[in-house]
């Protein structure tokens, strides 16, 4: 008894613990019943776009977080280790094709690329699947194409977009493989300790997903945070004035598709409807966007180490600026 | 030893949990529409029943041994926190705020060429006749048509007072990737409709020049749609 008594049941006091974020929630639910967002437009159009962002990209973090826990419990490190082994000429374009076998939008393959990285895989050929999968699946392809159909530059932009996506991922990845897997993954606070001493296999598959799912989610948050903002408070007209800048369109559609945060499964409508720009500068939209964006900027900082983020960036940045200027030359 | 139950699991079984929860009420209460379009409601089932698995295996597999981490599982909060916002703030749909903040739609390769060039006419085939001249010219052929519209009112100061300007917006897969698309009906009785209400039009449809415009026969208020966005 007088054991029991010094050392209550963990959950009761772990509960204390909790407090301070049960508290938080309550009063952000109190605040914003007070806001009445039906009466603020502006409010309104924040949480729309927020909650929007985060309800679609939620189901790609969770099947990623899936895939991820799956390979950490399922498949041995030997197997990476074999595949690390082939010469990096082969890796890149490996893993860039192996994207196409993986139909999900940008925020489920960050998981999986992190947990092939801790898994022994070349972090050049990780990096390259991760930027490769959002932009060559076929579920992307088949948007882009029916979002152009009918249109003299269909053929330009589904090749385009394809070719690009290997290129401009197989690029990032060479750069990229130059690091070890310590220098590109961050530390992961947390409890990790638990995770590495469960043995039997189901609990350490939850751990894992439920640690990438939180892991991930919340950085996810923050990023689709500043990208409603951005959409909330930017008018459009302001926007439009800098995409039309001509010496800088290329750079102003990448930087819009860095501020929209779309989905790549979805951006091919949205990229179609800029119709006073070609197609070279609608296919950077459509190839950097996907690699890189706020949303995605927000999950890179919490996945990679900051110098590898900025590296991944300018690689991404200059590539695929320097392949569509040559578009732009051949095709407009 | 005994296993006790850790803070940070039930947590994140707590953060799964509520997720899982916003699904399947957005799932019962037809709330997807407001977020999501059709093309992409799937993922709401999907991520319910991935969720609720995903929490269930995390709470039945709560318990490590001691010692846990005590600290506040702010990760886990933040986590939570747009379900709460979701739970709280009410249903709303984009309004006329929204139209100046997102680009004019331009489908032009699903409306010009996709659609059933016989079918009724309908709001995607107008925006697109806007922007597209393939699309303009299939309109042109088709002047005087009747059509019915739905869309809320959005009035500019450059129209005239028996005139407003019917607004829709077309998802594509969430309200993130929204495009505006807007069609002048002329022949409203003036001061009838405010801003952002809704309206069903019926009238004909005539291709100007460049301009499209609905004469309006009919004009009556309409509550907001369940689905509320179309879908190109």
């Amino acid at each position: 008894m007088a054991a029991r008594a010094s050392a209550p049941p963990a959950v009761f006091g772990g509960l204390r613990a909790a407090w301070p974020v049960l508290l938080a929630l309550s009063a952000a639910a109190v605040a914003i019943r007070l806001a009445d967002p039906a009466g603020a437009a502006w409010l309104q159009n924040l949480l729309l776009v927020f909650l929007s962002l985060l309800v679609e990209a939620m189901p790609f973090v969770l099947v990623g977080a899936v895939v991820s826990a799956a390979i950490e419990v399922l498949v041995p490190a030997s197997a990476f280790a074999r595949i690390g082994s082939l010469p990096r000429s082969l890796q890149l374009p490996a893993a860039a094709a192996a994207g196409v076998a993986f139909p999900v939008c940008e925020c489920g393959s960050v998981p999986v690329a992190r947990r092939l990285a801790r898994k022994g895989l070349a972090p050049g050929a990780a990096v390259t699947f991760m930027l490769a999968a959002p932009v060559v699946n076929p579920v992307v392809v088949a948007s882009t194409f029916v979002a152009y159909r009918g249109r003299e530059a269909l053929g330009v932009m589904v090749i385009g977009r394809l070719a690009l996506g290997f290129l401009v991922a197989i690029a990032a990845g060479w750069v990229i493989g130059a690091v070890t897997g310590s220098e590109l993954l961050r530390v992961r606070g947390g409890s990790p300790r638990e995770e590495e001493e469960e043995r039997a296999r189901w609990p350490r598959f939850f751990s894992h997903l439920g640690g990438d799912v939180v892991f991930m989610g919340r950085f996810l948050v923050v990023g689709a945070a500043i990208a409603a903002a951005i959409q909330t408070f930017v008018p459009q007209t302001f926007v439009d004035s800098v995409a039309s800048t001509p010496v800088l369109g290329l750079l102003a559609m990448m930087a819009l598709a860095f501020v929209m945060s779309l989905c790549s499964e979805s951006d091919a409508f949205v990229a179609a409807s800029f119709t006073a720009f070609g197609p070279a500068a609608q296919l950077a939209f459509l190839v950097f966007g996907p690699m890189v964006d706020l949303k995605l900027g927000a999950l890179y900082l919490g996945t990679f180490r900051r110098q590898a983020v900025g590296t991944m960036i300018a690689v991404i940045a200059a590539t695929t600026l320097a392949a569509t200027l040559w578009l732009q030359v051949v095709v407009g | 030893m005994t296993r006790r139950w850790s803070l940070d699991r039930l947590a994140t079984g707590g953060a799964l949990a509520a997720w899982a929860a916003l699904f399947w009420m957005l799932l019962v209460t037809g709330r997807t529409s407001l977020y999501l379009s059709s093309r992409t409601a799937w993922l709401i089932p999907v991520g319910a029943v991935l969720t609720t698995a995903a929490a269930a295996g995390r709470l039945a597999t709560g318990r490590t041994d001691p010692p846990t981490s005590q600290k506040p599982p702010w990760g886990a909060g933040l986590l939570i926190l747009p379900v709460v916002l979701a739970l709280a703030a009410p249903p709303a749909t984009l309004s006329s705020y929204a139209v100046g903040r997102r680009s004019s739609f331009g489908g032009a390769g699903i409306a010009a060429t996709a659609r059933a060039v016989a079918g009724p006419l309908d709001f995607v085939d107008v925006a697109a006749a806007r922007s597209t001249r393939d699309a303009l010219a299939t309109l042109r052929r088709r002047s005087g048509e009747r059509i019915f519209l739905e869309g809320f009112v959005t009035t500019p100061s450059n129209l005239g007072a028996d005139e407003l300007l019917l607004t829709r917006f077309i998802v594509t897969c969430c309200v993130a990737d929204a495009t505006s698309a807007q069609v002048r009906v002329v022949g409203v009785p003036p001061g009838s409709y405010d801003t952002d209400d809704w309206v069903r039009v019926t009238g004909r449809v005539y291709a100007l020049g460049a301009e499209v415009l609905v004469v309006a026969e009919e004009v009556e208020a309409i509550p907001i749609p369940t689905s509320p966005y179309l879908t190109p």
